[in-house]
């Protein structure tokens, strides 16, 4: 049951965040537009490159979906509603997302062509820049928990978010969540500009729609992620928890979106060098302030 | 139960054949590599097998994959540094070329 | 346990099948993210066998790894896409000979020893996690801190090897795009 509902929620954020999308890109806000495109993606031609790696052209798009929802499965809407509540959610989180990376080497080598191998070779740079910064935080967060089951990290926030008790911490996830999910300014894989939609490019069709409808999950997932573990997840008052869990992270996913339509996209090694010297040493600090904090407040 | 442990332990021994027969096998430092891994992992599986069926009260075992996971990432950035080295160098991590480092 | 016997031993066979196709395919990529496969049901075997923490740090340590090896694969084959059929081998019998002994030795020991009592159940898996802790901080503290300083040693040493020699011919000039 619980699989079911978090599962249609996740679909009917997914669809929100596109027709959000589809509003800021077009300027009109039409309900009914991600179906009709998605429609129409499924009747065009789905061209196969001359000599692709067919196997990791074909795999690639399913390989991104699965690990954008699996890495839904640890994320609690309520305090029950949750499809795998592990001892180790904060880690396996980090794990299926390790695999959109995997997913996005595939998608550039399959279809032989070079901006899309460009492409997927720029995403593990990306990642070895933000890689830290996403684990880094989450050290922090289940310090202050004392645990790494996502329910008791929400829970522990009960009295005070982690976004109040951690700023730095939430400024770096949500940086490096945004590099995770390549959202602009951080699409360095699909930069249109340069490569020409990148690991996109190749795509057509239905693995087109798959690929999008995976990016927009991930989205999602992360922004679920960032409530969890910094938004006090289910927690406010009046509304239910689920409620609450929902109107949170589609908040952050739209600020995601809003935030990168107002930056210019940056340079892999600026992002490379400004990860390493700026941000790590001040994710240490932030595990540092919150070792203080956790040692001294209780 | 020890089916299991029996079933994880053959598991091991192959993958630990494997790797070396492509840590012999291959001429490129990087495919040496990933046969030197295979024979990690099939150290990891005994590991966690003997950890879990013979001895689940002592955390020894698993500290112990953690310190061979180590090994894995340690070996994996001396061998890309020595690669990229020989790479600038020679222009080529082939084995059959390396003759030259027998002295 | 007939489910537990299950699980190990398909995800064993998975870790077996992909780590064969390591060597036997031409493809540079396809080689690293068969052994990334392999790495990856090695780690569902540690899960199958209430492994967890270790199981999901596996999976998680494994798919940047073996990216990297990947990318290195690229970087220092002449045929990368394996469309060329290059013989990528040398001391065939020799190799095939030693793998099958070290494997068929290990096997023998595996099955012929006498494991003793066999502990039916595992620790939760929140129970591990933190006893886990408890030993890296605890008991095993110098171990971990060793483990972690050989990391940054390693680190070190390998971009030192890595970076190119400068010499005053190109003005020591760092190979930075700025």
């Amino acid at each position: 049951m619980n699989v079911v509902i978090v599962l249609l929620a996740l679909l009917g954020s997914v669809w929100l965040l596109a027709v959000v999308e589809g509003w800021t890109t077009t300027g009109r806000l039409s309900l009914s537009a991600p179906l009709l495109s998605g429609l129409a993606h499924l009747g065009r031609e789905s061209i196969v490159p001359r000599t692709p790696d067919r196997l990791f052209f074909e795999a690639a798009p399913i390989l991104f979906l699965i690990v954008a929802v699996l890495g839904v499965t640890v994320l609690p809407l309520a305090p029950t509603l949750v499809i795998a509540d592990l001892a180790t959610g904060a880690l396996f989180i980090n794990a299926a997302l390790a695999y959109v990376l995997v997913a996005l080497i595939m998608a550039g080598w399959g279809p032989n062509g070079a901006y899309a191998m460009i492409g997927g070779w720029r995403f593990l740079g990306q990642l070895i820049a933000y890689a830290m910064l996403i684990v880094m935080p989450i050290t922090a967060v289940a310090m202050r928990a004392e645990s790494l089951v996502t329910t008791v990290i929400v829970a522990s926030q009960e009295s005070l978010w982690n976004i109040v008790y951690q700023p730095l911490g939430f400024v770096l996830f949500f940086i490096a969540a945004m590099a995770l999910a390549f959202r602009a300014p951080f699409d360095l894989p699909i930069a249109e500009g340069e490569l020409g939609g990148g690991v996109d490019a190749e795509y057509t069709g239905v693995r087109r729609a798959v690929l999008r409808l995976a990016r927009l999950t991930l989205v999602v997932t992360l922004a679920a992620a960032t409530v969890v573990f910094y938004l006090g997840g289910w927690h406010g008052p009046l509304l239910p928890p689920w409620a609450w869990s929902l109107i949170k992270t589609l908040a952050v996913a739209v600020s995601m979106l809003l935030v990168g339509r107002y930056l210019p996209r940056i340079r892999e090694a600026d992002l490379m060098r400004w990860c390493w010297t700026l941000g790590i040493p001040l994710a240490l600090v932030n595990i540092i302030i919150v070792g203080l904090l956790v040692l001294v407040v209780s | 139960m020890t089916a299991v442990l029996i079933v994880a332990l053959v598991t091991g021994a192959i993958l630990f054949g494997i790797g070396v027969y492509g840590a012999l096998s291959q001429t490129n430092l990087v495919m040496i590599m990933m046969g030197v891994e295979l024979i990690l992992a099939g150290a990891l599986v005994n590991l966690v097998a003997f950890w879990r069926f013979l001895h689940p009260e002592s955390y020894s075992g698993q500290m112990f994959v953690l310190v061979v996971m180590t090994v894995m990432a340690v070996e994996m950035a001396v061998g890309f540094g020595v690669a990229i080295a020989r790479f600038r160098a020679k222009g080529s991590v082939e084995m059959e070329e390396a003759g030259d480092l027998k002295g | 346990m007939y489910a537990q016997a299950f699980f190990v031993a398909i995800f064993g066979l998975a870790a077996i099948g992909f780590g064969v196709w390591v060597f036997r395919t031409s493809s540079m990529v396809r080689s690293a993210l068969a052994l990334l496969f392999s790495q990856t049901a090695v780690g569902c075997m540690f899960l199958a066998m209430q492994t967890e923490f270790l199981g999901v740090l596996q999976i998680m340590m494994m798919a940047t790894e073996m990216s990297i090896m990947a990318i290195f694969m690229v970087m220092f084959m002449m045929d990368p896409g394996g469309l060329g059929g290059m013989d990528m081998t040398h001391q065939k019998r020799f190799s095939i000979g030693a793998g099958v002994i070290a494997g068929g030795v290990a096997i023998a020991v595996a099955l012929l020893a006498d494991w003793g009592p066999v502990t039916p159940q595992a620790p939760d898996a929140a129970m591990q996690t933190r006893e886990l802790g408890m030993e890296l901080l605890g008991r095993s503290m110098l171990i971990f801190e060793t483990a972690g300083i050989t990391i940054l040693t390693a680190m070190i040493a390998a971009t030192a090897v890595a970076i190119p020699v400068q010499t005053l011919a190109n003005g020591g000039d760092k190979e930075d795009s700025e």
